[in-house]
């Protein structure tokens, strides 16, 4: 069986994700930007937004997810991608040294490894997801997670002298 | 050629899903029957890199797989976030080594996209000659991993014999083999060598002629192949989409999407080219695709060298790049899928952030959901479906 993606004019396409996130959800700062809808959302609301954009939407694909180590918060891009030209790229930022936010793996089911990589790399607890366990660093005895600001690396950069 | 009689033999060989093989544990309970786990890898002669795979096997039926990753993990993003911009460049081909173009470009057009910087066309058109001369040089091996995989010496043989001709190209041009930083923020390093256009010509028709030989007729029609890849790994649409499956993988099951055409980048609109789908979604219908793919590649790699246009090959950026705060992303269709960057600025000479999505992880969660009802050896062939490479899971 074949799956339909978005059909239509890549603007009025864009146009119709921007009212679609934007009247369910009230979000403020969310634009059209070079073919790309950018919506800021609280983390509480990351996964309705998500659900909606998979759901009524019709978004099919969940392209990556960044974690950014802010120093006191974090960043999360979660980039949606309609395999036609549209791109929907939702923020969030999540305050405090531990973060939790709701996992997407119900509506995304490819996010499991994306979260289970900024889990490993950053610490944060996505609640709900299914196998939270690291990818890349060893399962136990091993308490960090490498890719924090706070994580310092032994190597430091030798080039200091030529700036 | 296969008899009418034996091709009615392999269409009609695994009709059912192969998860029907599955017996329920109550069964297995009433009979006192036990699965056993079992390590395949990392340390595995036949396995695509350092890949663990933990199994449950019933009898010779798989019932669980789990990959397990990290045995080549080296933390590029932690690095790169200590590195000055040009710097990381190099970092970038020892991702996904069999893809080091498309990772050059695609981390240069996330920096590109920080940077209000002019590309020079000839620049532009040396970049995608370099890509898809690269994605030649790792399609047409993998079709022969496929092949050694299934036990057939000959075609890996023949792969490498046209891998290491266009690896003699790329050294002639950028002076290494494999680890290139050719591809610059701005442009590329240093224009062709003089000779290059037409040796690169005469290649590309030399290899259209024994192509059909050497990688068709040899393989499409052989028995063996067919009963082995036939309904092996075979995938839905809604499957592949959900696992987040990209590349020639994703095309193998008939969903028609190529980011070189749908979110186009450098000159790919100026091209013409077939973005190219199947529909069994099976791992003959992705070798295939790969052997379209291949043609279209060639098909390319003409028209750059017809229109390529003279000029300078590098931009002008001034000597340290200092990007303004904000988000840089970067996206190229690399041999095995979508390999995308996000490139973080706060201003100073080093990225905050740099983030790789690389199609070898995304692809390889299509493992758990698609090997359980396979028996043992048609993991192989299956890998040979996703062909992630060791360098890109691990990052």
């Amino acid at each position: 069986m074949a799956v339909s993606f978005p059909e239509g004019d890549l603007r009025t396409r864009l146009q119709r994700y921007l009212d679609g996130l934007d009247n369910r959800h009230g979000l403020e700062e969310s634009e059209i930007l070079d073919d790309v809808v950018r919506v800021v959302a609280s983390p509480g609301d990351v996964p309705a937004v998500l659900a909606t954009a998979r759901e009524t939407l019709g978004i099919p694909h969940l392209s990556f997810i960044t974690v950014v180590d802010r120093r006191g918060s974090f960043e999360l891009t979660y980039e949606l991608i309609d395999f036609r030209g549209g791109t929907v790229r939702v923020k969030t930022t999540i305050e405090g040294d531990e973060p939790v936010i709701g996992t997407v793996t119900g509506v995304y089911p490819t996010a499991n490894w994306h979260e289970r990589e900024a889990y490993d790399m950053f610490g944060v607890a996505f609640a709900g997801h299914p196998d939270l366990r690291r990818t890349y660093m060893w399962q136990d005895h091993f308490d960090h997670h490498p890719l924090l600001k706070s994580f310092e690396i032994s190597t430091k950069r030798t080039f200091e002298g030529l700036r | 050629m296969l008899s009418e009689e034996r091709r009615a033999h392999h269409e009609g060989a695994l009709t059912e899903p192969a998860s029907s093989r599955l017996v329920s544990p109550d069964i297995r309970d009433e009979f006192g029957l036990e699965t056993i786990d079992m390590n395949m890898g990392p340390q595995h002669p036949a396995m695509h890199g350092l890949l663990r795979l933990i199994l449950e096997l019933d009898g010779e039926t798989v019932v669980r797989c789990d990959p397990v990753m990290g045995y080549l993990h080296r933390c590029q993003e932690k690095i790169a976030e200590n590195r000055m911009y040009p710097a990381v460049i190099p970092l970038t081909d020892r991702l996904d080594y069999f893809a080091n173009m498309h990772n050059e470009h695609g981390y240069v057009l996330a920096v590109e996209d920080l940077l209000d910087v002019e590309i020079p066309p000839r620049a532009e058109y040396i970049r995608v000659l370099m890509c898809e001369l690269m994605r030649l040089a790792s399609h047409i091996p993998s079709i022969g991993f496929l092949m050694l995989e299934l036990g057939a010496f000959t075609p890996i043989l023949y792969a490498f014999r046209e891998r290491e001709r266009i690896q003699s190209i790329f050294e002639a041009v950028t002076g290494a083999r494999m680890m290139f930083h050719y591809i610059r923020i701005g442009g590329v390093k240093a224009d062709l060598p003089p000779d290059i256009p037409q040796k690169i010509w005469d290649y590309i028709e030399s290899l259209e002629d024994h192509f059909q030989r050497d990688f068709v007729d040899l393989i499409a029609e052989n028995e063996i192949f067919i009963s082995r890849t036939r309904n092996v790994g075979k995938m839905t649409q809604e499957q592949a989409i959900e696992m987040g499956v990209t590349g020639p993988a994703l095309r193998c099951t008939g969903v028609d999407f190529d980011i070189r055409r749908d979110y186009p980048y450098s000159i790919y609109p100026e091209l013409e080219f077939d973005v190219i789908t199947d529909t069994a979604g099976d791992v003959e219908a992705s070798y295939r695709v790969r052997i379209a793919e291949c043609l279209q590649s060639i098909r390319l790699i003409k028209q750059c060298l017809e229109k390529m246009p003279e000029g300078e090959v590098m931009g002008d950026l001034g000597r340290r790049l200092r990007p303004e705060e904000g988000d840089g992303f970067g996206r190229v269709e690399s041999p095995r899928g979508e390999f995308a960057v996000h490139v973080v600025s706060d201003g100073s000479d080093t990225p905050y952030r740099v983030h790789y999505r690389d199609p070898s992880f995304c692809n390889m969660q299509l493992l758990q959901e698609v090997i359980p009802g396979h028996y043992l050896p048609d993991i192989m062939p299956i890998m040979g479906l996703v062909d992630p490479v060791s360098g890109g899971w691990d990052k």
